[in-house]
C-alpha cells in the first residue's frame, strides 16, 4: 500500500507488547485480531477467524485463539502462525474493489461496488460494477467517476474513491500482480467530515512468470508454503525451455510418471489417483541436461518406493523423444549404478520426433537393467495405456514385484 | 478502443472463417528464428508449407540463413531491415524469450503495416506483457494466436504457421477431412488429430490455442469462424479449467469438447497448463455443464453410457473422442471421412518380459507399427551391438573406476577383489566382453591366447630380444613386440568378424552356442567363403582346431568353418572364437560392434606380449616354455602358461593361485593411473572419432611406455625388503605354515632399528624419512589399529584355501611391533603393495634361494607380472575410449598448463 500511497489502518505484528496493544485500542475504540496465513486464504471473516476487542483482555484472549488456528478450505488446510492487530476503522461506508484479468472481457477489469464488507457473491448484481479498461492506458478516474454513479453510489464517497483507485491500478500491474483485492475499503471521515478511504484488507496474487514483483523484496517463506524437498529441488530447474512441473499427489504411491505435456498430465494424473506419486509436466523439448537432472531427482526420491515407471506423454509436436529418452535411461542406469537395482517395470506411451530412436534407448537400457517392459506408440490409445499401467501396478503389489526382485538377484523389499 | 471486425464481438475479430487461419498465401516473419526450438521446427513447416517464411530476425546475426529442405531462410537484425531488404509479409510468429515477446509483438505491429496474424509460441509471458499484448493487438486490428501455444495448421492447404503441430513430419497425422480441432493443449492439438485419423476423421484447420490466462484467439471466435467454414462440418474441443472462453462460444455445428481437470480440484497450485486451476466457476465441472446445457446431454459420453445429441457430446477423455463424434456425425447423418486407419488398443511396440513370468493380461506381444515406424523398427533391429554416445573422455572412464572410500577399483563393474577370484582367461573376457563369461568361454580365450603366444620365426621375437639384450626393462621389450603386431596383422580376422556378425545375424542367430542353429545356408555365401577359405591347409588353423576339439570347445562359428570340409585361414578360427565368445554380449548390447571386431586383433596382441615377456630361448618350433604345441592349444590353461613365461618352470596349484591373484587386484586402479593415462592419450591422438585408423597395438605401447620403475615395477621395493629381512633366516618353503621362524621377533628386531633410524634422522633435521615399503597408507590411518580392505580380502581369500604366506604374515607382525615399540602411534595397516610383494616373493623365493633367479629377474618378473595385469585393465580403457572418446580429448588445456622457472 505504500507503494501506491494509499492510507491504510494502523496495524501491530505479533509481538506487539501489551502497552501497544492498549494505545491502539485506546485511540481507535477496537482492534481487530487477525490470524496470519501463508498464502491467499480467503473467508476468514466468514470461518470466525477474526476476533474483534474493545479491551486488552479480550484482544489476549482473542490473540490465544488465534494464533495457531487452522482454516479448513475444501480439502485444503492452512495453518496460522501469528496475529496481528488491525485499528478499527470506524466508518459508514465500506467499499469492495478489486483488479484482475477477466477472461469474459479479455481486459483488466475493475470490480467495485460501495455494499462491500460482505461476501460479492451474495449481492445483487445491479450494485456491483464490473468494467474492463485498456491497459494501456490504465485504470482511469473517469473509469471510476462512471463506474460509481452507474451503480448508484452515495455522492460523498465518489470523489475520495475518484482520487484514490486508480493509484491501485499501478500496484497492480507494475508489481506482477493477477488480482488485487480491497475489501473492505472503509470511508474514514475526518473532523470536518471529509472521507477518506483506507484498506483495511489487501489480498493480492502473484505471477510466477512475472520478476517485478520481485520488486517488493517480499521474504521467500511466504511462497514456499508447503513444496516437499522433490519439489523445491525440481524448482530450481524452472527455466523458460522445457516445463518442470511437478506435485506430490502421493508420497505413499506406487507409479512414478513422468508426464509430457499438460493434457497427458490432465488425463494421467486423473486416471492414476492415489497410485500417482507425482503430477507433472516435463514437456516443452526440454534439453538433455536438464532433462536428466529432472529424472535424476524424481529416481533420487521416489524410484525405490516405485513399482511401475511410467513415461507418458501424447504425440509430441516438438520434443525430441530421443534426447528425453535417452536422458531418462541414462538417469535411471545411473541410478541403478550408484544405488543398486531395484524392482521396476517401465511403461511407455509416447509419440513424436526421433520416437523409434528414443524407444530403441530405452529398450537397451530395460533390457541391459533387466527390467521387464512395454513401449507403446501414439497408436494406442492413452487412456489404455494409463491402464496398463495401473493394471502392471496391481500385478507388482500381488507378487510381481517380489518376481522381478527375485530375478534381479535381490531380496524382495516391499514397495 | 478497438477496430471493428467481423461478426458481432466486442472486441476486434479479422477472420471470419476457419480457412483464413493458414493459407497459402501466407507470408511469415519468425522472431528469434534461430532459437533453439525455432531451428529446429522451422525448417519443418516451412518445407512443408511450401516455403512460407520469407525471413526471421535475430538480432547481430544478420546475413546468416535457417537451412531447410526448401530452402534457406535470410536472417535479419530486425523486421526492418527485412522489409527494408523488399520482404513483404502478413504473419508474425513470434518464438523470443518470455520476456522479450511483448516488445517483438510491438515491434511487428508498428514495424509492418501488413500485418494480419501474431502466433506466439513463447511460454511463461508475464500476464503483464499479455494484457498489453492484447491491448496492442486490438488498437492495430491484428488476429493474435496463444501465446503458449504451437501455432496453427491446415491440412487441407497443407500449411502450418509457428510451432510444430503434426511434429516432425505433418502428413503422417494431418491428413484432410471435415474437422477442426481447437485445442488448449498443443501436444494434444497433434495427438487428437491422430486419434481421429485412425478413425476415419481427417481435420480442416488445427488452432492450438494456448492456455496462459489470456488466450488471443479462443473458443468464441472459433465458433464463428467454424461457422464460415464449408469445409469443416464439425469440431473438436479439447478444455481445460479456468477462463470463460467457452461459456461464450455459440456453435452452429456439431462439437465434441473434450473437458478434462476436475482432479485438479485437489490442487493448490497450478501444475501443468498456467492458467487451469482450482476455484471458482470456471473450473472442469462448470466447462462440462456449460457444454452439456448447449449440446442438450445429461451426462457424459463414455463407452459404456455414450450420451449424446446431433449438437454434440462432452467427454473427459481424449481416447473417447473418435467414437463420440463418430457417434454425433451418425445423427447428423454425416459418416467418416475415409475408412478408419487403425485402432486404438494397445498396441506395444517394443516389449519383453526378462524371463518373467507375466500374468496373461499383461503379457502383451509386440504388434508391428505402423509405417515409416515399421521400418525404422527394422532399421534398428539391424543395429547390433551397444552404441555409445561421444565424450571428452580425459580422466574419465567408462571401464575402470576406484571407489575413494575403499580404494577398491573396478573394471566393468567388477571389483580387482572378485577378480582376483577368477583365472587369466577369465579376466580376458571381462576386460575385453564386461563379463567374465563360463567355462567354453574360457577354453575359446586360452585356445585364441595360446595360439598367439609361440612368436617362433616371428621379427617380433627378434624385437623383443634385441631390447632385451639391450638392457631395456619388461616394459620397453614388451612395447619393441607389440609395435610389430600392427593392424594389417589382423585387417583379415577383422573383416571376417564383421562378415559374421552381418551374415549371423540377419540369420537370426541369438545363442553361439546353439547346437541346433543350421549353417547350411550360410557356406553358400561365396564372399565369407572367400574370406575364411585356404588355398593350402594352415598348421595353425589346424591347430587351432584341434586344440578346440580337445576341449570339446563348442561355437556356431566354428561348426559353420568345418562345415566346408576344406581348409580355412587361421584368421578365420581365430574370428570363429572371438565371434562366440562376444556374441552373448553383443546381442545383449553390452559392447559394441566395434569392440567386437577389434577382438581378434586383442587375442593376438595379449598372446605375443605373454609370448614375448618369455625370453627367446622358450619359443620352439614345436612348443613353447617347453610345452608341445598341442598341449597348449588342446589342454593348457592361459594362468598356466603366463605364470610359467613368467617364473621359467612348472608352477604347482599355489604357485597358480598366487599368480592369479596378483593379476586380479592388478588389473586396474582406476583412469587416473599413469598407466591408464598412457593408454588413452595413444588413442586420443590416433583420433577414436575414425576408430578404424586407431592402432591399438600402439595404444598398448602407450600403456607401456608409461609404466616403468616407479610405476609397476615399484613392486620390487617390498620384495627387496622383504629379502633383506629374511635373506639370513633358513626359510626353505614360504608356503609352509611350519617355517620355524619367530615373526614376532624379527618384527620386533626391524622395528627396533627403524625406531633408530628415525630417531637419528630426525635429529640430524632430514625431513626427508625413508618409508617402509608395504606399511601405511594415506587413506586407512587414523584408527587406533588400521586395515586395508584389500589386504584383509586377500588374506581372508587365502586363509579359506588354507594356504599360508609367511611374508604375508610377517608384514602383519611388523605392523603390530612399530606399534608396540613406539615407532607408529598407531597399529598402521598393511598395504595392498605388502600383499603384492608378499605374493610375488612367495612365487620366487625357491628359485631365489636356489640362485636360479638373480635380484636383475626378481624384478624383472615383479615387473612383469604387473604388465600382464594391467595389460588387461589398458586394454579395457582402450577398448572404452576408442567408444566413447573424440579426438585428442585427453590434451590439457594451455589455460590450465603452469610454467615454471
Amino acid at each position: 500500500m505504500r507503494f501506491a500511497d494509499f492510507p491504510t489502518p494502523e496495524v501491530l505484528g505479533p509481538d506487539a507488547s501489551e502497552e501497544a496493544i492498549k494505545d491502539l485500542i485506546e485511540r481507535h475504540g477496537s482492534v481487530f485480531v487477525k490470524p496470519v496465513f501463508k498464502g491467499g486464504v480467503g473467508k476468514k471473516g466468514k470461518a470466525g477467524l477474526i476476533g474483534r476487542a474493545k479491551d486488552l483482555k479480550t484482544a489476549l484472549a482473542e490473540k490465544e485463539r488465534l494464533y495457531f488456528v487452522e482454516h479448513r478450505h475444501g480439502n485444503q488446510v492452512s495453518k496460522a502462525n501469528g496475529v496481528t492487530f488491525e485499528a478499527a476503522v470506524p466508518a459508514e461506508h465500506e467499499v469492495y474493489f478489486s483488479i484482475t484479468d477477466a477472461t469474459q472481457f479479455r481486459a483488466p477489469t475493475m470490480t467495485l461496488t460501495h455494499c462491500g464488507g460482505m461476501d460479492i457473491e451474495e449481492l445483487d448484481p445491479s450494485k456491483i460494477a464490473r468494467i474492463p479498461f485498456d491497459p494501456l492506458t490504465g485504470l482511469k478516474a473517469f473509469v471510476v467517476a462512471n463506474a460509481l454513479a452507474d451503480i448508484g453510489a452515495p455522492k460523498e464517497i465518489i470523489s475520495p474513491l475518484v482520487q484514490q483507485l486508480p493509484k491501485l491500478w499501478e500496484l497492480y500491474h507494475d508489481f506482477g500482480m493477477t488480482t488485487l483485492e480491497l475489501n473492505p475499503i472503509r470511508m474514514r471521515a475526518d473532523r470536518r467530515g471529509r472521507l477518506t478511504p483506507v484498506a483495511c484488507d489487501f489480498k493480492c496474487g502473484f505471477d510466477r512468470d512475472d520478476p517485478r514483483w520481485h520488486r517488493l523484496d517480499l521474504p521467500a517463506h511466504l511462497f514456499a508454503a508447503d513444496y516437499s524437498d522433490f519439489e523445491q529441488e525440481i524448482n530450481q530447474l524452472r527455466t523458460h525451455q522445457g516445463q518442470s512441473d511437478v506435485y506430490v499427489i502421493n508420497e505413499r504411491g506406487t507409479i512414478l510418471a513422468p508426464t509430457f505435456g499438460g493434457g497427458a498430465n490432465s488425463l494421467v494424473t486423473e486416471m492414476l489417483g492415489d497410485d500417482a506419486i507425482i503430477s507433472s509436466d516435463f514437456g516443452g523439448n526440454p534439453p538433455y541436461e536438464k532433462m536428466k537432472s529432472v529424472a535424476a531427482i524424481c529416481f533420487k526420491h521416489w524410484l525405490a518406493q516405485s513399482n511401475v515407471l511410467f513415461v507418458i506423454g501424447g504425440k509430441s509436436n516438438n520434443t525430441d523423444i530421443f534426447e528425453t529418452f535417452r536422458a531418462i535411461a541414462d538417469a535411471l542406469r545411473e541410478h541403478f549404478s550408484r544405488n543398486g537395482p531395484t524392482p521396476l517395470y517401465v511403461v511407455v506411451g509416447r509419440g513424436g520426433p526421433n520416437l523409434v530412436r528414443g524407444m530403441g534407448v530405452m529398450r537397451d537400457t530395460c533390457e541391459a537393467l533387466g527390467l521387464p517392459y512395454r513401449l507403446f506408440g501414439f497408436d494406442s490409445a492413452m487412456s489404455e495405456v494409463v491402464d496398463y499401467a495401473r493394471e502392471v501396478n496391481e500385478w507388482m503389489k500381488t507378487g510381481g514385484r517380489d518376481a522381478i526382485a527375485r530375478k534381479l538377484g535381490i531380496a524382495p523389499v516391499a514397495a | 478502443m478497438y477496430q471493428q471486425g467481423v461478426g458481432e464481438f466486442k472486441y476486434y475479430v479479422g477472420i471470419s472463417s476457419l480457412a483464413q487461419i493458414a493459407t497459402r498465401h501466407d507470408r511469415v516473419c519468425v522472431l528469434n528464428i534461430l532459437g533453439g526450438e525455432s531451428s529446429e521446427v522451422t525448417p519443418v513447416g516451412h518445407a512443408w508449407s511450401g516455403g512460407n517464411v520469407v525471413f526471421g530476425t535475430s538480432p547481430g546475426r544478420r546475413g546468416q540463413v535457417l537451412e531447410t529442405a526448401a530452402g534457406n531462410i535470410p536472417v535479419y537484425n530486425s523486421v526492418r531491415e527485412g522489409l527494408d531488404d523488399g520482404h513483404r509479409f502478413n504473419c508474425g510468429v513470434v518464438y523470443l524469450p518470455p520476456s522479450a515477446a511483448r516488445d517483438g509483438v510491438a515491434e511487428l505491429i508498428r514495424v509492418n503495416p501488413e500485418l494480419k496474424k501474431i502466433f506466439i509460441i513463447t511460454e511463461k509471458i508475464a500476464v503483464h506483457d499479455a494484457r498489453e499484448i492484447r491491448a496492442m493487438g486490438q488498437q492495430h486490428g491484428i488476429d493474435i494466436f496463444g501465446a503458449n501455444c504451437l501455432g496453427v495448421a491446415d491440412s487441407w492447404n497443407q500449411v502450418r504457421i509457428g510451432g510444430a503441430l503434426g511434429g516432425d513430419s505433418p502428413s503422417d497425422t494431418l491428413k484432410p477431412g471435415s474437422i477442426a480441432v481447437l485445442s488448449n493443449s498443443g501436444g494434444f492439438t497433434t495427438t487428437i488429430a491422430q486419434y481421429l485419423r485412425m478413425a476415419g476423421w481427417g481435420t480442416t484447420t488445427l488452432v492450438s490455442s494456448g492456455k496462459d490466462v489470456f488466450i488471443h484467439y479462443a473458443a468464441p471466435e472459433f465458433a464463428f469462424a467454424l461457422a464460415n467454414d464449408a469445409r469443416s462440418k464439425a469440431a473438436v474441443l479439447y478444455c481445460e479449467p479456468g477462463g470463460y472462453y467457452e461459456r461464450d462460444a455459440q456453435f452452429t455445428k456439431p462439437v465434441v469438447a473434450c473437458v478434462v481437470g476436475r482432479w485438479k480440484a485437489k490442487l493448490t497450485r497450478a501444475v501443468g497448463h498456467a492458467g487451469a486451476m482450482a476455484g471458482g466457476d470456471d473450473d472442469a465441472g462448470a466447462k462440462e455443464r456449460w457444454f452439456m446445457e448447449k449440446f442438450g446431454v445429461d451426462a457424459i459420453y463414455t463407452p459404456d453410457n455414450p450420451v449424446f445429441s446431433p449438437k454434440g457430446a462432452v467427454v473427459t477423455n481424449i481416447a473417447h473422442i473418435p467414437a463420440a463424434l463418430t457417434a454425433v456425425m451418425r445423427a447428423n447423418a454425416t459418416l467418416p471421412d475415409f475408412a478408419p486407419e487403425g485402432t486404438m488398443e494397445l498396441k506395444p511396440w517394443f516389449g519383453a518380459n526378462m524371463g518373467i513370468a507375466l500374468p496373461e493380461k499383461l503379457d502383451l506381444p509386440v504388434v508391428a507399427a505402423p509405417e515409416p515406424y515399421r521400418a525404422q523398427i527394422a532399421a534398428l533391429a539391424k543395429q547390433v551391438g551397444a552404441v555409445f554416445p561421444r565424450e571428452p573422455m580425459k580422466d574419465t572412464s567408462g571401464a575402470s573406476k576406484m571407489d575413494p572410500k575403499t580404494q577398491v577399483s573396478s573394471l566393468n563393474g567388477t571389483s580387482v577383489l572378485e577378480a582376483a577370484r577368477l583365472p587369466l582367461e577369465a579376466n580376458v573376457g571381462l576386460a575385453m566382453l564386461r563379463e567374465a563369461g563360463g567355462e567354453n568361454d574360457r577354453k575359446l580365450v586360452n585356445v585364441a591366447l595360446a595360439a598367439h603366444m609361440n612368436l617362433h620365426g616371428d621379427p617380433a621375437l627378434a624385437a623383443a630380444q634385441a631390447a632385451r639384450e639391450a638392457g631395456n626393462a619388461p616394459n620397453a621389450v614388451l612395447a619393441a613386440a607389440l609395435s610389430i603386431v600392427g593392424p594389417k596383422r589382423a585387417e583379415r580376422a577383422r573383416a571376417i568378424v564383421a562378415a559374421l556378425i552381418e551374415r549371423f545375424h540377419e540369420a537370426g542367430l541369438r545363442d553361439a552356442l546353439d547346437e541346433e542353429f543350421g549353417v547350411g545356408g550360410l557356406t553358400e555365401d561365396a564372399a565369407l567363403a572367400e574370406l575364411v577359405l585356404a588355398g593350402e591347409p594352415d598348421p595353425l588353423a589346424e591347430a587351432m582346431l584341434a586344440g578346440l576339439d580337445a576341449r570339446a570347445a563348442r561355437s556356431v562359428f566354428v561348426r559353420y568353418l568345418r562345415s566346408f570340409g576344406r581348409p580355412v585361414n587361421a584368421d578365420a578360427v581365430l574370428a570363429a572364437v572371438t565371434a562366440t565368445l562376444a556374441w552373448g554380449p553383443l546381442m545383449r548390447k553390452r559392447v559394441s560392434r566395434l569392440s567386437v571386431e577389434t577382438l581378434p586383433w586383442w587375442m593376438k596382441l595379449f598372446g605375443a606380449l605373454i609370448g614375448a615377456s618369455a625370453d627367446a630361448a622358450q619359443h620352439r618350433p614345436d612348443g613353447f616354455c617347453g610345452i608341445a604345441t598341442a598341449t597348449l592349444l588342446g589342454e593348457a590353461s592361459i594362468t598356466d602358461v603366463a605364470c610359467r613365461a613368467l617364473l621359467g618352470r612348472t608352477p604347482d596349484a599355489a604357485d597358480r593361485f598366487a599368480f592369479q591373484t596378483l593379476v586380479g587386484i592388478l588389473l586396474t586402479n582406476g583412469p587416473g593411473t599413469i598407466s591408464a593415462q598412457g593408454a588413452k592419450g595413444a588413442v586420443s591422438a590416433d583420433g577414436p572419432e575414425s576408430p578404424q585408423r586407431v592402432q591399438l597395438n600402439k595404444a598398448l605401447v602407450g600403456f607401456l611406455t608409461h609404466t616403468g620403475y616407479a610405476h609397476g615395477g615399484n613392486g620390487f621395493e617390498g620384495v627387496q625388503f622383504l629379502i633383506g629381512q629374511f635373506r639370513d633366516t633358513a626359510l626353505a618353503d614360504p608356503a609352509d605354515p611350519a617355517h620355524g621362524l619367530d615373526l614376532a621377533a624379527l618384527a620386533r628386531g626391524y622395528a627396533e632399528d627403524y625406531g633408530r633410524y628415525k630417531a637419528e634422522a630426525k635429529a640430524s633435521g632430514s625431513a626427508d624419512l625413508q618409508k617402509i615399503p608395504g606399511v601405511n597408507h594415506p587413506v586407512f590411518k587414523d584408527r587406533p589399529v588400521n586395515v586395508d580392505p584389500r589386504e584383509a580380502f586377500i588374506r581372508e581369500l587365502m586363509a579359506s584355501r588354507g594356504e599360508a604366506n609367511v611374508f604375508h604374515d610377517y608384514y602383519r607382525a611388523l605392523v603390530q611391533a612399530l606399534f608396540d615399540s613406539g615407532v607408529s602411534r598407531t597399529v598402521y595397516c598393511v598395504n595392498i603393495d605388502a600383499v603384492i610383494a608378499a605374493l610375488l616373493l612367495k612365487l620366487t623365493w625357491k628359485p631365489w634361494r636356489a640362485g636360479e633367479f638373480g635380484e636383475t629377474a626378481l624384478e624383472s618378473a615383479a615387473f612383469t607380472v604387473f604388465l600382464y595385469a594391467r595389460m588387461l585393465g589398458c586394454a579395457a580403457e582402450i577398448d572404452d575410449h576408442l567408444n566413447r572418446g573424440r579426438n585428442m580429448d585427453t590434451r590439457t588445456a594451455a589455460s590450465a598448463c603452469r610454467f615454471v622457472s
